[in-house]
C-alpha cells in the first residue's frame, strides 16, 4: 500500500528512475542476445560440417591464422578410427563493387575447400549452379551474390585472379551466406600457405572415440589441439572477450540507472522527513522504515527491469533486422533474462541502501519538526 | 513501582549542553484514566515533556514510568511507543498519500497486525470519531478538523493505555476546536485510557481532571477544569 502510493507520489520522477534501470537491462538483454548469437553462428558453421573433431594449432590467437601443415593431418588421417579428414583455409577479400555488410565493412570470409569434399557435400539441394569443381571458380552466399548483383556464369575478379560464379548457395549459416567458396589451393596460394591447412575437420568412423584420437593428435603434435567440433566456442575462450565486452557495457548502462534509483530515494526521503518521523513516533522501528525505503528502491527496479526485459528483445529484434543484413543473430535464454532481472534488482537494493539507511537514521523529535 | 499511568522522577531534558533547561527536575504521577492539561507558554517545556513521556525523546536525567515500567530501563523504545502510547500532533502529521482507513492503519503495522484485521479496526475507529462516511477520503482531501478526527482515531489505535496530545486544537479555529475536544474527550471515556494535552489555550483546559502550568521546566498545579474555567 505504502511503497505503491509513495512511488506514484511523484510519477515522472519514478518513471525516469525506472527508465534508468529499464535501458540497463535492455542493454544487457540485447548485448547478449546477439553475442550470443554470434557464438551460435559459429557452432552452426563447425556443426553443419558433419565433423565430430577439428585440429587446430593452439599457439595462435584466432582459428583464422591456425596452421596444420600436410604431414600432420596425414598423420591424423592415418590415425585408426578416423573416416576422414577435410582441410580447410580462410581469408578475406573485397571486390570491387561489395557494399559494407559484415560489421559494416565492405568484406567478405572467403572460405578454402577442396573440389569433391565432402565439406561441400552440405550444399548440394542448397545451390543455385552447382558446387566448385576447380580452381577460378567461385561458390556465392545469397548475401553476398544480392550485394554484388552476380548470378551463376558470371565472373568476378579479387585475389588478382578471375572466378566463374558456379553457384550460389543458401547456407543455413550466416557466416557462409555473407562469404564465398573457392579451392583451397586459391587460398593457400594466395598467402603463401603451401600446402597447410588452417582448421582440420575430422569424421570418424562409426564406435570409434573422440577421446583417443584427441590423446593420439595432441601426443604426436602438442602444438595442436583437437576439440569436438560442438565445443569450439568454449574453447576458444578469446570468444569470452565479447561476453566481458557485453557485459562491461551492459553493466556500465545498469550502473547509470541504479544511480538515478540513488538519486530519486534520497530525494524522495529527504521530502518525506516529517512522515518518516511519524511514522516512527507511532511506533514504527527503524528497522521498517529500512524496509520501507528498501522494498521502494527494490520495486521501481523491478519494474524497471520487466521492462528493461521487454525493450531488450525488442531492440535485438529490431537490430539484427535493421543492421548488417541477416548476419546477426539472437539467442535468448532463461538465464539470461534471470540474471538481467535480478541484476536490476540488486541494483535498485544498492542504490537504495543509503537512503534507507539515512531514513532509518532519523531522529523521530528532528524529523518532525522538519519544515 | 506504582499504579500510575505516568510517573516521573526528577525528569530533566537539556539541550545545547546545557545551556537550554526544557525540564527541570519535573516530578509527577498521573493516574490511569485521568485527564491532566499542561498549559504554559511557548518554549515552556510543554512539548519536552511530552516527547520524554511518549518515549520519543530521552531525558537528560531523571526517569519515566509508563505502567509501573521504567522507560530507562527499556531497550526498545519503538515498541513503548507502538503499544503503551497514542500520539495526536498539532499538525496532525497524515500520510498525505494515503486514506484516512489507510493512516489508521499505520500504527498497526508495527505491530505486524494482518490486513483484514487492521482494515476492520480502522473502520471501527473511524467510526467512533464520526468519519465513517470519510474512510475512502486521501488525507489531502479532508478538511482540518476531519484531519485532526483522524489523527484521533490513529491514536487509539493499538489501544494504548496513554494519550498524548500535542496543542490538538492549535491549527484550527475555535468551534473546530471544541469539536476536536469533544471527540477526543468523548472517545478517551469510552476507551478509558489516560489523557495528557498541551496547549495554551484555556478553554482546552475547561474538561480537564486537572490542569498544571509549565514554567522554566517545573510543574505548578492550577487546579482543576473547573476551577480554571472559574477563574476565566
Amino acid at each position: 500500500m505504502l511503497i505503491v502510493k509513495n512511488l506514484l507520489r511523484r510519477k515522472v520522477r519514478s518513471f525516469l528512475s525506472l527508465m534508468g534501470i529499464a535501458i540497463g537491462v535492455a542493454a544487457i538483454v540485447a548485448f547478449n542476445a546477439i553475442g550470443q548469437g554470434f557464438k551460435r553462428g559459429l557452432d552452426q558453421y563447425f556443426n553443419e560440417s558433419g565433423a565430430q573433431l577439428l585440429v587446430v594449432n593452439k599457439t595462435v590467437q584466432d582459428p583464422a591464422f591456425s596452421r596444420v601443415q600436410k604431414e600432420e593431418y596425414d598423420f591424423v588421417g592415418a590415425l585408426p578410427g578416423v573416416a576422414h579428414v577435410s582441410i580447410t583455409t580462410f581469408s578475406l577479400a573485397s571486390p570491387r563493387g561489395l557494399k559494407a555488410q559484415s560489421f559494416g565493412m565492405p568484406a567478405m570470409p572467403v572460405y578454402g575447400r577442396t573440389p569433391g569434399d565432402r565439406m561441400l557435400d552440405k550444399f548440394k539441394g542448397r545451390v543455385r549452379g552447382r558446387v566448385l569443381e576447380k580452381d577460378d571458380e567461385i561458390m556465392l552466399g545469397s548475401i553476398t551474390a544480392e550485394n554484388l548483383k552476380l548470378e551463376p556464369g558470371d565472373t568476378m575478379q579479387f585475389f588478382n585472379r578471375t572466378f566463374t560464379v558456379v553457384g550460389v548457395h543458401d547456407s543455413g549459416v550466416s557466416f557462409e551466406r555473407i562469404g564465398a567458396i573457392v579451392t583451397n589451393s586459391v587460398i593457400q596460394k594466395q598467402l603463401g600457405m603451401g600446402d597447410a591447412s588452417s582448421v582440420v575437420f575430422i569424421y570418424l568412423k562409426p564406435g570409434a572415440d573422440w577421446k583417443d584420437i584427441k590423446r593420439a593428435v595432441e601426443a604426436q603434435h602438442p602444438h595442436l589441439a583437437a576439440i569436438r567440433s560442438d565445443e569450439f566456442t568454449v574453447f576458444y575462450n578469446q570468444l569470452d572477450y565479447i561476453d566481458w565486452f557485453v557485459w562491461i557495457i551492459s553493466l556500465v548502462s545498469v550502473m547509470v540507472g541504479g544511480l538515478g534509483i540513488l538519486n530519486t530515494m534520497l530525494m524522495s526521503v529527504s521530502e518525506r522527513t516529517r512522515e518518516i518521523g511519524t511514522l516512527r513516533a507511532v511506533g514504527w522501528s527503524r528497522r521498517r522504515v529500512l524496509g520501507l525505503v528498501l522494498s521502494e528502491g527494490t520495486a521501481i527496479s523491478f519494474a524497471g527491469g520487466l521492462v528493461g526485459l521487454l525493450a531488450g528483445w525488442t531492440g535485438a529484434e529490431i537490430l539484427i533486422r535493421w543492421a548488417p543484413r541477416d548476419f546477426l543473430s539472437t539467442r535468448y535464454s532463461p538465464e539470461l533474462f534471470g540474471v538481467a532481472l535480478l541484476v536490476a534488482v540488486a541494483l535498485g537494493f544498492i542504490g537504495a541502501l543509503y537512503p534507507a539507511w539515512q531514513a532509518s537514521r532519523l531522529s523521530p523529535i528532528e524529523a518532525l519538526k522538519y519544515e | 513501582m506504582n499504579d500510575a499511568a505516568v510517573r516521573t522522577l526528577a525528569l530533566a531534558k537539556h539541550y545545547e549542553g546545557g545551556q537550554i533547561r526544557a525540564l527541570n527536575g519535573v516530578t509527577i504521577d498521573v493516574p490511569r484514566g485521568e485527564v491532566l492539561c499542561i498549559m504554559g507558554p511557548s518554549g515552556s517545556g510543554k512539548s519536552s515533556f511530552l516527547h520524554c513521556v511518549g518515549a520519543l525523546d530521552v531525558p537528560t536525567a531523571g526517569d519515566v514510568w509508563l505502567n509501573g515500567r521504567s522507560l530507562a530501563g527499556e531497550r526498545n523504545l519503538d515498541a513503548v511507543r507502538a503499544r503503551e502510547v497514542g500520539f495526536i500532533f498539532q499538525l496532525h502529521n497524515l500520510l498525505p498519500t494515503l486514506t484516512s482507513v489507510e493512516n489508521v492503519e499505520i500504527p498497526m503495522m508495527a505491530l505486524g497486525r494482518g490486513r483484514a484485521n487492521r482494515r476492520r479496526r480502522a473502520e471501527e475507529l473511524l467510526d467512533l470519531v464520526g468519519l465513517g462516511h470519510r474512510k475512502h477520503s486521501i488525507a489531502t482531501k479532508l478538511s482540518g478538523g476531519e484531519r485532526q478526527r483522524v489523527a484521533i482515531a490513529r491514536a487509539l489505535a493499538n489501544e494504548p493505555a496513554l494519550i498524548l496530545a500535542d496543542e490538538p486544537t492549535g491549527d484550527v479555529d475555535s468551534k473546530t476546536g471544541e469539536q476536536i475536544m469533544e471527540t477526543l474527550l468523548a472517545v478517551r471515556k469510552r476507551t478509558g485510557a489516560t489523557l495528557i494535552l498541551v496547549t495554551h489555550n484555556p478553554r482546552v483546559a475547561w474538561d480537564a481532571d486537572r490542569v498544571m502550568e509549565m514554567k522554566d521546566g517545573q510543574l505548578r498545579p492550577l487546579g482543576t477544569g473547573a476551577d480554571v474555567r472559574r477563574s476565566g
